[in-house]
């Protein structure tokens, strides 16, 4: 008695197979063109701090290398570093010089550090003195002004207010 | 002996597939490429990069021994646009509407005020201690440019000897009162 053979599929062993790449090239047009919209031709990457709320203006100047400060509700900041702490909208007694109440000591002292720097001394930005400020749209004109003071008295007089596109 | 020519048969409703992966290829290194560089959140900051007459201008408005001088000073009850020329000082009023700003009101009267002194491009601004930093751009704002593109204004151009037109109505403006103690 025989026994039947069970049918097998027959398979190619070098065969290739073509893969639809259509749709897939589809969304990467799709991707391209978003992103090219949204490319920035600037020589500066600004990160906005997350507890910062930006204002808006019309204005369409880009920014150029410069001391980045952003001054949220939270706290005042060089680059990521904290240097001061901001509560109730203002600054605390103990970083605020006791004669001149706009003038705001850590803030000072680092930035006089980094204009004496041997490594940062001889950079543009730090030579023409100047400043990014982001800071946060509700906080009072008052709280700004004792950045700008301080930062004009330490030898940095050309400030910049970052904004955001659009209403 | 003849010699036969072979038709070439040439099927115009044949389908062909095209080779996408070169496509693929290079669309797969240009996408991160730029997310990389791409800035989802666009931000501008405020300063004065401005046209080469308006600059030269401002030079000569600078120059001058007794200058006319315009300066906002923005309160919490309203804003005060105050015009001094000749030692005289004129002051305008812009009351709060609804509780706000009237920034439409004081664009406008910025843009009559850059009609009666076209050779004035910078402007002093003294903003309240309490005034909130958004306002204090958005007075900046109103008053740098003109928003209406019609509108515009004549610059004495000295290479080209003759007036020119901008749309810049005071584009230097200056924190008067942030020295003060």
């Amino acid at each position: 008695m025989s026994r039947r053979r069970r049918y097998e599929l027959p398979t190619k062993k070098n065969s290739t197979f073509t893969l639809n790449i259509t749709s897939m090239t589809d969304m990467f047009t799709i991707m391209l063109v978003f992103l090219l919209q949204t490319y920035s031709t600037a020589e500066v990457q600004i990160t906005p701090d997350s507890s910062l709320r930006l204002p808006s203006s019309a204005s369409m100047v880009n920014a150029t290398e410069s001391v980045k400060i952003s001054l949220s509700r939270e706290a005042l900041k060089i680059d990521q570093t904290k240097i001061a702490d901001v509560k109730n909208a203002d600054f605390l007694p103990q970083d605020l010089e006791d004669k001149d109440s706009n003038f705001i000591k850590p803030l000072f002292q680092e930035l006089d550090r980094l204009a004496k720097s041997e490594s940062e001394k001889d950079k543009a930005f730090i030579k023409e003195g100047r400043i990014l400020l982001q800071a946060d749209k509700e906080l009072p004109y008052a709280t700004l002004r004792k950045v700008m003071y301080t930062a004009s008295m330490a030898g940095f007089p050309q400030l910049k207010l970052v904004t955001l596109v659009g209403e | 002996m003849s010699r036969r020519i072979r038709k070439i048969k040439i099927d115009h409703n044949g389908e062909f597939e095209l080779d996408l992966a070169p496509l693929l290829a290079v669309m797969v290194k240009l996408v991160p490429v730029l997310l990389v560089s791409s800035a989802f959140v666009q931000m501008m900051v405020i300063e004065s990069e401005l046209p080469q007459v308006v600059n030269e201008a401002i030079q000569r408005q600078e120059q001058q021994p007794t200058p006319t001088n315009i300066s906002i000073e923005l309160e919490t009850s309203g804003i005060n646009i105050v015009v001094t020329d000749k030692g005289q000082d004129k002051v305008e009023t812009i009351p709060m509407k609804n509780g706000a700003y009237d920034y439409e009101t004081l664009h406008a009267k910025l843009v009559a005020v850059k009609k009666a002194h076209p050779d004035i491009f910078k402007l002093e601004l003294h903003p309240d201690g309490k005034v909130p930093y958004d306002e204090v751009v958005k007075v900046m704002d109103a008053a740098r440019q003109a928003r209406d593109t019609n509108v515009k204004f004549p610059v004495f151009d000295t290479k080209q000897g003759k007036n020119v037109e901008t749309n810049y109505m005071f584009p230097e403006i200056v924190f008067a009162n942030m020295m003060e103690g």
